[in-house]
């Protein structure tokens, strides 16, 4: 009955110290975000009012669409639209090779992952540089992001330095003092900045009153990457589409508060046109988003603002990591957005979930990601996707409880299981008996008991 | 993918229309936005200076400075300049600035933001300098984000930005270090 994701998890809990430090970690960002809330009585307000804007929104994306593109296009800035990643890989493509570029300065972008943009461009033969410091980190280690937000949370402070050590980012071999690595990573990407040719970087709102493209970061690195270079490439998914100034006072209140706690990101960017002498291109991406709007059930999973709130409250993702989910975005969103790219690859991870629910208790949007598991676990048998086992048992717990006399006289018998061997109860058949102790049955029932009138 | 195509399909998959809220949003309102906002600043890693009776900006940078070489500033007041950032023939020219001077038009008492739009040719200035002075006028100041995006306004440029303290990151086992690529330092200079 193991999921991928409970082996995976089951591995990641073997080395104690560092899921220890994972799980604290991500408490203590929780811890942050309640403290922004706290200061803020509006804050369910807000709540409340994201949700709606982005219900609207997601409902009438064709108008806003429209809108914004008509205005980036007034804006001098230029449009393309890709149906999916084979399409947008290739339209990135495209641009830069039509300005010759070579190398690539690029902020971070969870649809480049999604598209998975950077394997391609390089096989093209473009030098692509990332320059958020996690995603640095990644790309040198050659591995995957495993969370949204700070992406190389698993990686440790030694083997940043070793790893910088290798790349000659960092010359004083053994030091692994954070400041001193995250300086030798500035003067290593300061030099990435001067000659790139081109900078790309994604979107968290496209504004469709104004044009303007809006990017969020600490490090300053998606203005680095659009003020050296004269080329600039925004990407984005469609659903990242707000209506105006108004409503992105919303979110942008919402978003960094929820992510890391902080008021604010550092660095708010508006791009509304190419900087001078230089072009300005939107690509604008599909990727499945438009049957998402179709599910009656899930739709509203395009709310999401990718903040990362609901990863960082999750009792399961502090405890198993991002890696232990198949899917690219993992944790309670992630499970999500893995069920619409693909309930056969990704159905393993419903299991991820208790049910808790503190994930639709943070999430700025109340994009409801924990009620959204649940809804996605019931559709399981319908998508021929159900465990077997557990059907059966489910099955045969309907029997039981639908038929009275069958279930008062297993209810007589069912106390001899207190009394059976260890190896008799607890075996590879019994799912429930795996990793915890089986409850003690009652020697007399609620209904013999209230018969002999010893309830009151 | 033509739009109109998608457009049509987004439109043929949607099956409910959602109304949008009543947009009159209150947010925080700070007895004191002033003090509200100085301690943002410090609290986002930045700094906050006063200019004083008569004090010349110059002088006031200096002293904030005085180790510093290169300043850039395309402000017409700021004489101590040595880069300018609408004359600079490449934007690489303005690395290696250590001081970037630069007029902020709005601050926000909730986060320390404060809106920088570009009025230079070259907006590098912005994230290239080591340090970064953001002069505000200290009755420029608004409570709340919604009441900041009823005010920005973006001029031919068409960019801006609202910064609230030094660059950063968290990114290596989350220890806070300040000057990930932009500005190490922000001092806002209240005028």
């Amino acid at each position: 009955m193991s999921t991928l994701h409970s082996k995976k998890a089951a591995a990641a809990l073997k080395n104690v110290d560092k899921i220890t430090r994972h799980d604290q970690t991500f408490w203590l960002m929780r811890g942050k975000r309640d403290l922004m809330e706290h200061k803020l009585p509006e804050w369910e307000s807000l709540r409340e009012h994201a949700s709606e804007i982005k219900r609207h929104t997601a409902t009438h994306l064709a108008q806003y669409l429209e809108q914004f593109s008509k205005n980036l296009e007034d804006n001098g800035v230029i449009v393309h639209w890709a149906e999916d990643a084979r399409e947008f890989n290739q339209t990135v493509l495209e641009i830069l090779q039509q300005h010759g570029v070579k190398k690539l300065v690029k902020s971070k972008s969870m649809l480049t992952e999604e598209c998975e943009l950077n394997p391609y461009l390089e096989a093209q033969g473009i030098h692509v540089v990332e320059t958020d410091l996690g995603e640095r980190i990644l790309q040198l280690l050659d591995e995957k992001p495993s969370h949204i937000v700070v992406p190389a949370i698993h990686v440790t402070r030694e083997e940043v330095g070793e790893l910088f050590e290798r790349e000659g980012i960092s010359k004083e071999i053994g030091n692994y003092d954070p400041t001193y690595l995250t300086q030798c990573a500035r003067h290593s990407l300061r030099n990435d900045f001067m000659d790139a040719d081109a900078g790309l970087t994604g979107c968290n709102f496209g504004v469709a009153e104004t044009g303007d493209i809006v990017v969020c970061t600490n490090e300053g690195n998606a203005d680095m990457s659009t003020s050296v270079p004269k080329l600039h490439i925004a990407v984005m998914g469609l659903e990242k589409i707000v209506p105006d100034y108004r409503s992105l006072a919303v979110f942008q209140r919402l978003l960094c508060r929820s992510a890391t706690g902080q008021p604010s990101t550092t660095y708010t960017s508006h791009f509304r046109k190419a900087r001078p002498g230089g072009e300005m291109h939107v690509v604008i991406v599909d990727n499945g988003r438009s049957d998402m709007i179709a599910n009656d059930e899930h739709w509203q999973t395009l709310k999401c603002i990718r903040c990362g709130a609901c990863m960082n409250t999750c009792p399961v993702y502090r405890r198993s990591t991002g890696y232990s989910y198949s899917y690219f975005i993992p944790g309670p969103i992630g499970i999500n957005l893995g069920m619409f790219k693909s309930p056969q690859q990704h159905s393993g991870n419903l299991s991820a979930c208790s049910l808790c629910l503190s994930c639709d208790n943070v999430c700025p949007t109340k994009v409801a990601p924990g009620s959204q598991v649940y809804a996605w676990r019931q559709s399981l048998s319908g998508l021929g996707l159900a465990n077997s086992t557990k059907k059966l048992i489910s099955n045969g717990m309907g029997m039981l409880f639908y038929n009275p006399s069958l279930f008062s006289m297993s209810l007589k018998f069912a106390p001899i299981v207190n009394h059976l061997p260890r190896f008799l109860v607890y075996h590879g058949l019994n799912d429930w008996g795996k990793g915890r102790e089986m409850p003690v049955f009652a020697s007399e029932s609620f209904e013999q008991m209230w018969k002999k009138g010893k309830v009151k | 993918m033509k739009k109109e195509d998608l457009f049509e399909k987004l439109k043929r998959n949607t099956h409910v229309r959602c109304d949008m809220p009543d947009m009159n949003m209150v947010g925080i309102v700070y007895d004191d936005p002033l003090a509200q906002f100085c301690e943002m600043v410090v609290a986002v890693g930045g700094k906050v200076a006063v200019l004083g009776d008569g004090e010349d900006v110059n002088e006031a940078i200096k002293r904030l400075y005085p180790d510093a070489k290169v300043f850039a500033s395309n402000l017409p007041e700021i004489t101590i300049a040595t880069l300018n950032p609408d004359t600079v023939a490449e934007a690489q020219d303005l690395n290696g600035t250590d001081v970037g001077i630069l007029r902020g038009e709005l601050g926000v008492a909730e986060n320390a933001c404060v809106w920088v739009p570009q009025t230079m040719k070259e907006k590098a200035v912005m994230f290239i300098s080591e340090e970064l002075v953001l002069l505000l006028d200290r009755n420029k100041l608004v409570h709340n984000m919604h009441e900041a995006y009823t005010k920005i306004a973006m001029n031919d440029y068409g960019y801006g930005c609202f910064i609230s303290g030094p660059s950063k990151t968290a990114d290596i086992e989350q220890a806070l270090v300040m000057g990930a690529q932009a500005a190490r330092g922000v001092t806002v200079v209240l005028t």
